[in-house]
């Protein structure tokens, strides 16, 4: 094999490469990854500890607002959470304690998220045209001009 | 908000899959397209091909850099790109592109080494300085071109070939299998989707070339050999055929066995996808090319050289389309449908400027391109004049263009 000395180098160097790839697997592949499944287990906590806290639930929406908190609870949205459309308690009460006001969504997209006809909805579910529900343009709170959201009738 | 007909689940109304899912079959076809066409030399000692053999090869390459490009702009997550390839999971599917991508990448490397070893090192003889240290450095520091040496490199490239083109096939055969796995999807699951994109990658890898070719020619002042050309065309027109049969016989036979999905994707053909479908993937992109490959294959000995470029070129740039119709079908159409089978959502309109719009798709596609360019000027592409030869001067331009020689 006088003649074929590059094909031993190139085997060579496909050996190195191998051999970098499989110790680069060793060095990239981290220590708890596959703890619980395909993916690296630290990383939950890391990711919990790195966020404040945005969402905190209704229940501390009541801690001041419990007049409003008590007709959501008597309402057709008692399970629609303060925060979808109040913002989450995060951009309403700071980390250092002081309050501002927070960003409300009242556009009738968020409403038509749930209400807008679909077949696929419980038929029992209130839910509208939106074209032929509204008398005029659909746009901006429209909704919000007949509808209360706290305690919403059909 | 997209408009929905019929019944349609809330949480399936969205395209997630986008242009880029478009363009990753479009891209990995041409990559497995192309090697079928070097194979059909370097493996079948078609000589025909000889005068594209190179040329596929590098096309092959160019657009195997770009292949992992669309999905990296459609997940966003660059850094995540080389993970699929270090850290391969034998036991996800999407994960298996990562292993196939590596394995068919490192061999083709390896073929192209070997094919272009004598060119590299008549490179490094030839410069000076850092030119000749990068050049001796591809060649790995042996400048050994003795006949023993070639037929050594030889015997190589036909090994590689051998190993390279089931690699190949298996690339562009997971993609389908990426769609023909999902069975939630009527549109997409049926085992015959691996087979359908194979196909349509070997018609878009060699209608690629028939362009390619064309325009190689010219930049680089050699003669079209007709030769070429017309094997080159036979063979479009025959996985032409192969293609177009498969895909109507898919929709046959959903058709005749009237299954339940048949009353949504009967809908979603003739209304959503008419004009991409029936339009373009059956008439312009798959009825015409047929009709005018048949006359460059079967008039082949009446045509005037000129006529028959023209034509093959023409029904080449046609299949590109049907190609891409046809991923385009397939990704979009099977999004549009309800997993109810009851209902479907308006048509699926692309950004233009966005990380996964229409201008990056373009760029997309241009950019194996640029890297031929460049390919062609650090290796060059075809093999300098009288073959073996140290840099004879290209042929005289003005009756290099216009004539084509048969052998």
């Amino acid at each position: 094999m006088e003649h074929g000395k590059h094909v031993f180098r190139i085997v060579i160097l496909v050996a190195v490469i191998l051999v970098v790839v499989i110790l680069g697997r060793g060095l990239l592949i981290p220590k708890t990854y596959g703890l619980y499944g395909r993916y690296r287990a630290a990383n939950v906590a890391e990711q919990m500890n790195a966020r404040p806290v945005l969402h905190a639930g209704a229940a501390a929406c009541a801690e001041c607002h419990s007049e409003l908190a008590a007709k959501r609870t008597a309402g057709g949205h008692r399970n629609v959470s303060c925060e979808i459309c109040h913002a989450p308690l995060g951009a309403h009460v700071l980390a250092d304690g002081s309050v501002v006001k927070p960003p409300i969504d009242r556009s009738f997209t968020l409403c038509a998220r749930c209400h807008r006809k679909m077949a696929a909805r419980p038929a029992r579910f209130p839910q509208v045209d939106l074209d032929q529900h509204v008398n005029g343009p659909v746009e901006g709170k429209v909704c919000l001009q007949c509808h209360d959201p706290h305690s919403p009738k059909p | 908000m997209p408009e929905i007909t019929g019944f349609s689940f809330p949480n399936d109304i969205h395209v997630t899959w986008s242009l880029m899912i478009v363009m990753y079959p479009y891209i990995t076809g041409f990559v497995a397209g192309s090697f079928i066409v070097t194979s059909l030399y370097h493996l079948f000692d078609r000589q025909e091909f000889k005068p594209v053999a190179r040329l596929a090869m590098a096309t092959s390459f160019a657009f195997l850099l770009v292949a992992s490009l669309p999905l990296q702009l459609h997940l966003g997550q660059p850094q995540r790109g080389p993970f699929v390839i270090i850290t391969p999971n034998f036991t996800s599917a999407m994960a298996g592109f990562g292993i196939l991508y590596s394995f068919y990448m490192l061999v083709l490397v390896l073929e192209l080494w070997f094919v272009w070893r004598q060119e590299i090192i008549d490179r490094a003889r030839r410069s000076r300085g850092m030119k000749r240290a990068f050049y001796a450095a591809l060649a790995l520091g042996t400048y050994d071109t003795s006949p023993e040496a070639i037929e050594i490199d030889h015997k190589a490239i036909k090994i590689l070939a051998g190993i390279g083109l089931p690699a190949a096939c298996m690339l562009h055969g997971y993609v389908g299998f990426i769609f023909g796995a999902i069975k939630a999807n009527p549109w997409w699951s049926t085992p015959l989707m691996p087979v359908i994109f194979l196909l349509s990658a070997a018609v878009s890898g060699i209608a690629l070339l028939i362009l390619l070719y064309q325009v190689y020619a010219k930049l680089d002042r050699r003669p079209v050999v007709s030769t070429c050309v017309s094997a080159l065309a036979s063979w479009l027109w025959f996985f032409l055929i192969l293609t177009i049969t498969l895909e109507e016989l898919e929709l046959i036979v959903m058709a005749y066995e009237k299954s339940e999905s048949w009353l949504i994707i009967s809908e979603l053909l003739t209304t959503r996808l008419s004009f991409s479908y029936v339009t373009m993937q059956m008439i312009i992109g798959g009825l015409i090319p047929l009709i005018l490959l048949a006359v460059v294959v079967l008039m082949n000995r009446y045509l005037h050289e000129k006529v028959r470029n023209t034509l093959a070129t023409v029904a080449a740039f046609l299949t590109l389309i049907q190609v891409f119709s046809m991923r385009w079908n397939i990704v979009i159409g099977g999004q549009l449908l309800s997993k109810s089978l009851r209902g479907l959502r308006s048509p699926y309109e692309p950004e233009m400027f966005g990380r996964e719009g229409v201008l990056m798709a373009i760029a997309l596609f241009v950019a194996p391109f640029v890297i031929l360019w460049v390919f062609d000027r650090v290796l060059g592409i075809e093999e300098p004049e009288g073959s073996g030869g140290h840099g004879n001067p290209p042929a005289a331009p003005a009756e290099a263009s216009a004539a084509s020689h048969v052998p």
